[in-house]
């Protein structure tokens, strides 16, 4: 097995030490602050309809111009959407009706809300190296001030699904910008142990544990058809990849693939040709296992999953692929969508 | 302490197992993999979403 399918598969366990400790301490602060639990959301009117759209933060967000063409097509559905997308949905015109929070950092995360201490273009190369947010990269300090000023004018239309692992200084902000906050413990480990960490977070403070599968893209997705009840679940930046040419400095993990493999960095990244597009993307070891954990809980899903991202690596059964055009036409028409591979 | 190094006698000094070579090798692999991984865990075959001791988790798709 080559090097990054190998380190994928031993990142469950190494999540859980990466997370384990800042999560319960973010949680410990945060406790004060939970009021609501992010089960009552189901019982808010969030968009029309049994269908959702995910909106991740990938490459093919802005690639593929989805945010715009989303806000084209008038779709009266639920939108859901991660922290680090919330920037380019405001700026294209959508405003999620849900933001999902989940990492722990304390520093970088808040950003992705517009972040109020920021006076001075930061050392983290953080924002600047990654295609997440192209605003970011392009002038930080500029991109802040307007991310501000567009969540605060945006905010109390927003309810916030966050993890009690989620950073304070996002807690703090997002309460700032008058976002409701709809709280939920990650799920760490079986609940079923005896000494299990998950079990002892609900003990403490009542709220429900949600299997968030590795990333913040994959809990938005588990929010939109396990607490919103959607039964109809479109993907949009869900890449969980890079595309073809992105140079291995610019991706999320190389500073750590770096330290860790030195010259044979490269041999940690896993390729894979999309099979309409007929492009090579390629990823890091998390990315493989988010991959991986995603399309095992699919299979589990009590929804359809149609990926709009038109790129990256997330295919394969149940998954459909499918244009954004055709979900959204299948919806208004009140249809499944035909399972193909249109992109 | 392996159990061939045991005797019938006890010694003053306290004598510390720091461990095999094997275990700081694990702990450093685990060390090192914890900066690969993701923001939030992922634990199989339990379900998305689990209300607590006294409400069930979300049902998953029956096997058919």
């Amino acid at each position: 097995m080559e090097l990054g399918r190998q380190i994928a598969s031993r990142l469950k366990e190494a999540t859980f030490e990466r997370v384990v400790a800042a999560g319960l301490s973010n949680a410990e602060i945060n406790g004060p602050r939970i009021q609501r639990s992010v089960l009552e959301l189901s019982r808010l009117r969030l968009g029309a309809g049994d269908s959702a759209i995910v909106v991740g933060a990938g490459p093919s967000l802005h690639r593929r111009r989805s945010l715009e063409r989303l806000r084209a097509s008038g779709y009266a559905g639920t939108v859901v959407a991660v922290d680090g997308a919330l920037g380019a949905c405001l700026r294209a015109g959508v405003v999620p009706h849900v933001v999902v929070s989940v990492d722990p950092h304390r520093e970088r995360i808040v950003r992705w809300f517009g972040d109020p201490a920021l006076s001075a273009a930061p050392a983290d190369d953080y924002f600047r190296r990654q295609e997440m947010d192209p605003a970011h990269a392009a002038d930080e300090l500029s991109a802040n001030r307007a991310l501000l000023r567009l969540v605060d004018a945006h905010g109390a239309s927003i309810r916030v699904a966050v993890a009690t692992s989620a950073a304070p200084e996002v807690v703090a902000r997002c309460a700032a910008a008058g976002m409701e906050l709809f709280w939920w413990n990650p799920m760490y480990d079986d609940y079923d142990r005896s000494e299990s960490v998950s079990l002892r977070l609900h003990r403490a403070n009542g709220l429900p544990c949600l299997n968030g599968g590795g990333n913040v893209g994959t809990a938005a997705w588990v929010i939109a058809h396990a607490v919103l009840e959607k039964r109809r679940v479109a993907l949009l930046g869900i890449d969980f990849s890079y595309p073809p040419g992105t140079p291995y400095e610019r991706t999320q993990y190389y500073p750590e693939l770096r330290a860790l493999f030195g010259d044979r960095f490269a041999e940690a990244y896993v390729s894979l040709e999309h099979p309409v597009l007929k492009e090579r993307w390629f990823c890091d070891p998390a990315y493989w296992w988010f991959r991986d954990v995603f399309l095992e809980m699919a299979r589990e899903a009590e929804c359809r999953t149609v990926n709009c991202t038109e790129g990256g690596i997330l295919f394969g059964d149940p998954i459909e692929l499918a244009p954004l055009e055709d979900f959204l036409a299948d919806v208004r028409a009140g249809a499944g969508v035909t399972p193909s591979e249109r992109t | 302490m392996p159990e061939f190094l045991k005797g019938n006698y006890k010694v003053d000094t306290k004598i510390e197992d720091k461990g095999d070579a094997a275990d700081s090798t694990d702990e450093f692999e685990k060390k090192a993999l914890s900066r690969l991984g993701g923001s939030i865990c992922f634990v199989s075959k339990k379900g998305f979403l689990w209300k607590g001791e006294d409400g069930a988790r979300t049902s998953d798709r029956q096997p058919s």
